[in-house]
């Protein structure tokens, strides 16, 4: 097997003029399934059974299926129903950009949302009783004292979580869209060389995944700063 | 070493290597109706599948099918995952950089499928395309197919919306999601326009079959390297040809034989 280096050279520029949609695709889908974590978190734990029921479902059934499956029923199935054609929804899923922004925020909302209960769980009860005891309300405490410590808890969960929402958009290739898998996978049919296309690929997500890593843990050292422990 | 030799010879004649077990894996789509594709009950049938029976009974070979996307095909055939493609693929100049091909056993055009009743005044009298015309139609494509070679040559600046198969290409042509797709007239007709879900589309361009992006034809492709392999490939399909073998084939799917009878010449 030749490695084709000057192949690479020029392709790689290709390759990340898909970069800006892949970027638009985790941006808009991390903030989409952040807003959808935190309502089905306040349902998860609001206490009332038919708030916590639905969203226990969801989770469950986001979970439960491969992202691979939701994007294809959402682009494949949803247009097959004529009340989607026909609703006000239509432009969206259409789209397949919309479709995948979708898919993504769905998905990574059910895994966000886990990981924010984790974090509320990991609240101390004795912060809590202390609230009381100053005669905060409940959400006045929830605002004021669990947000603040439950982020700083879920916040390396909640980075794993972004990072592997940026490979999922590759996922958005599938269906049509031309992000950076997406013009590596027409590159690799045209010039039959999957090899140096796919690994100059990897390695681009590689680097981004560096720079994600780095962001998040600037914010984490950021919020953790007067709770810096020894190791 | 002498030795050795001889312990090799006696093993071979143990063994015994007949020439009949010579098995050849063929990739193809499976997806790919009439040429290769699944019946409800899970038969690999069709055109390409025809093809492939009747040039193994010639040069008597076991024949094994191995299912492949259709863009993953070449690099799979030259990862040596199988031996030949026989899954309507064009013989094309890019293409035979990597692969050669057979002589070929059906001939090549694309044409384009759109909403009826529609005079969109795509191409001129002579059949070339007018640009100005596309521009606002968003057209379905197969990824790294002649249509895709031929769009980027005569129509650089049209929306161009790719695909892995070519049934995704349909759903969205119904969904609404692309304009026009561009594809094989003889699958669009058995596969779409013939059926239900086909009536309010119809073909809006004539058949495009300029041979520097269509290829003389479609062929059976192999791996670089083996003349003795192709003479015995393209010997049988001639004969297929000459005993009129490949017309019957067509006529199981279409009303006309999609082989051009010069091929059988020479």
């Amino acid at each position: 097997m030749s490695f084709d280096l000057s192949l690479i050279v020029e392709t790689v520029p290709k390759m990340l003029a898909g970069v800006g949609l892949t970027f638009q695709l985790l941006g808009l889908s991390a903030f989409l399934g952040l807003i959808l974590a935190i309502v089905l978190l306040l349902m998860r734990i609001s206490g009332k059974w038919y708030l916590d029921w639905p969203a226990q479902l969801y989770i469950y059934v986001f979970r439960g299926t491969p992202i691979l499956v939701q994007i294809f029923i959402i682009y494949y199935g949803f247009p097959q129903l004529e009340f989607i054609r026909e609703s006000v929804l239509w432009p969206i899923f259409r789209d397949p950009f919309g479709c995948a922004v979708v898919a993504l925020s769905l998905n990574t909302g059910a895994y966000v949302s886990e990981i924010l209960r984790g974090g509320v769980l990991g609240v101390d009860r004795g912060v809590l009783e202390a609230g009381e005891a100053l005669g905060l309300s409940t959400t006045q405490r929830f605002i004021y004292l669990t947000t603040p410590i439950a982020t700083r808890l879920a916040l390396p969960a909640y980075g794993n979580d972004i990072i592997s929402l940026l490979k999922s958009t590759a996922l958005a290739s599938t269906i049509t869209l031309m992000d950076m898998t997406g013009i590596a996978r027409t590159i690799v049919a045209q010039t039959y060389a999957p090899y140096e296309i796919f690994i100059s690929l990897a390695i681009i997500y590689m680097i981004l995944t560096f720079f994600l890593q780095k962001f998040i843990s600037l914010i984490e050292a950021y919020l953790g700063r007067y709770t810096k422990r020894e190791s | 070493m002498k030795s050795l030799t001889k312990l090799i010879c006696a093993a071979m004649f143990v063994i015994g290597v007949p020439a009949s077990a010579e098995t050849l894996r063929v990739g193809m789509e499976c997806t790919y109706a009439p040429f290769n594709y699944r019946t409800s009950s899970g038969d690999l049938v069709g055109y390409d599948v025809d093809v492939a029976k009747g040039v193994a009974e010639i040069i008597g070979a076991d024949l094994e099918f191995v299912c492949q996307q259709w863009d993953g095909m070449i690099p799979a055939l030259l990862a040596n995952k199988f031996d030949l493609i026989v899954a309507s693929m064009s013989i094309t100049e890019s293409r035979l950089e990597k692969i050669d091909f057979s002589s070929p056993y059906r001939d090549s055009v694309g044409r384009l499928v759109g909403k009826s009743g529609q005079d969109m005044n795509l191409f001129d009298p002579s059949g070339n395309p007018i640009p100005e015309n596309f521009s606002g139609l968003r057209i379905g494509l197969e990824r790294a197919s002649t249509y895709e070679s031929w769009f980027n040559a005569k129509l650089p600046n049209a929306n161009v919306v790719l695909y892995d198969g070519s049934e995704p290409l349909y759903l969205d042509l119904v969904n609404g999601r692309v304009d026009a797709i561009m594809t094989n007239p003889m699958k669009a007709h058995l596969r779409f326009l013939a059926k239900e879900e086909g009536s309010g589309f119809e073909f809006i361009s004539p058949a495009i079959s300029e041979v520097e992006f269509f290829g003389i034809g479609v062929g059976i492709g192999l791996r670089q390297g083996q003349p003795e392999l192709k003479a015995r490939l393209d010997s049988a399909i001639k004969k297929l040809i000459n005993t009129g073998k490949l017309t019957e084939y067509a006529l199981k799917y279409f009303p006309f034989p999609i082989h051009n009878e010069e091929w059988g010449d020479g």
